[in-house]
């Protein structure tokens, strides 16, 4: 009973914070209830025993991205647009595909099972560990190892292409 | 652990919820850093998605999934904010209708 109480709790803060991100005029309050959704959504991974995972959303995600995003807000110091959203047309074209993609997903979500089995069971008994710092680090430096590597490369590239992006004058 | 209170479809729905709402915001807003913002949310309607099937499952593979998402989109963010710094420096704007250099 608490489960689904929590649950509640935390879909209906995420969905409303969500909606206040996409749809709210000044950036610094969207970017704030970005903050609110994210932090929802860590509850919600505690719930699923993703405790690793939980803490990883709040440093990384809540923490660092988020700083980085008020950080070129407040750079930048936007100037506030009469019209928040795309004007004409498009807009409603966006709504149409967005209303399409929900139908979709919300079918796929209900549909009776496809597969073997037939239907979804009952969800499966979990390892003592699940979800630990210890039981990922485990996998991820055996089973995952490669990708892992291969992560490491993309982030390099990336603080490589952003210095160089943000340089003040582009050599040549 | 008892029986679990919460099925996986009521996640999945609301991990598409998640998602349109991330979909509407790439879709209508004009500020390139809303935009941004609202393919973070996508990236974690996904996450969830990923978490919940991992419960369901009782596999960890999901949360080494959700693991590389992060890293992405942690290396997609700093790009992205600082080619919207070097644009702004440029053209003085950081709405995605007015970058239409490509436009012929």
């Amino acid at each position: 009973m608490t489960e689904i109480i929590l649950f509640s709790l935390f879909a209906l803060t995420a969905v409303t914070c969500a909606l206040g991100v996409v749809f709210h005029k000044n950036p610094v309050h969207c970017a704030l209830l970005l903050v609110a959704v994210l932090l929802s959504l860590a509850g919600l991974f505690i719930m699923l025993h993703a405790q690793f995972i939980a803490a990883l959303q709040v440093i990384v995600y809540a923490g660092a991205i988020m700083v980085l995003f008020l950080f070129v807000l407040m750079l930048l110091n936007v100037r506030r647009h009469e019209d928040v959203l795309t004007p004409g047309a498009a807009k409603g074209f966006g709504f149409l595909f967005a209303l399409i993609v929900f139908v979709e997903l919300l079918w796929v979500a209900l549909s009776p099972g496809g597969g073997e089995q037939g239907s979804v069971g009952a969800p499966a008994a979990l390892p003592q560990e699940f979800g630990s710092p210890a039981a990922i680090g485990r996998i991820l430096y055996t089973t995952w190892l490669y990708p892992f590597e291969i992560t490491s490369i993309l982030l390099l590239v990336a603080v490589v292409g952003a210095v160089l992006l943000a340089r003040r004058k582009f050599v040549g | 652990m008892s029986t679990i209170a919460v099925p996986l479809a009521a996640y999945q729905i609301l991990a598409g919820a998640l998602f349109t709402i991330g979909v509407v915001g790439v879709l209508v807003r004009r500020s390139a850093l809303i935009v941004f913002m609202s393919i973070e949310l996508m990236l974690n309607a996904v996450n969830l998605s990923f978490v919940a099937f991992s419960r369901q499952h009782g596999s960890m593979d999901g949360h080494i999934f959700v693991f590389f998402v992060m890293a992405v989109a942690a290396a997609e963010v700093a790009i992205g904010l600082a080619i919207l710094i070097a644009i702004f420096r440029k053209r003085e704007t950081a709405n995605v209708d007015d970058v239409h250099l490509l436009k012929g």
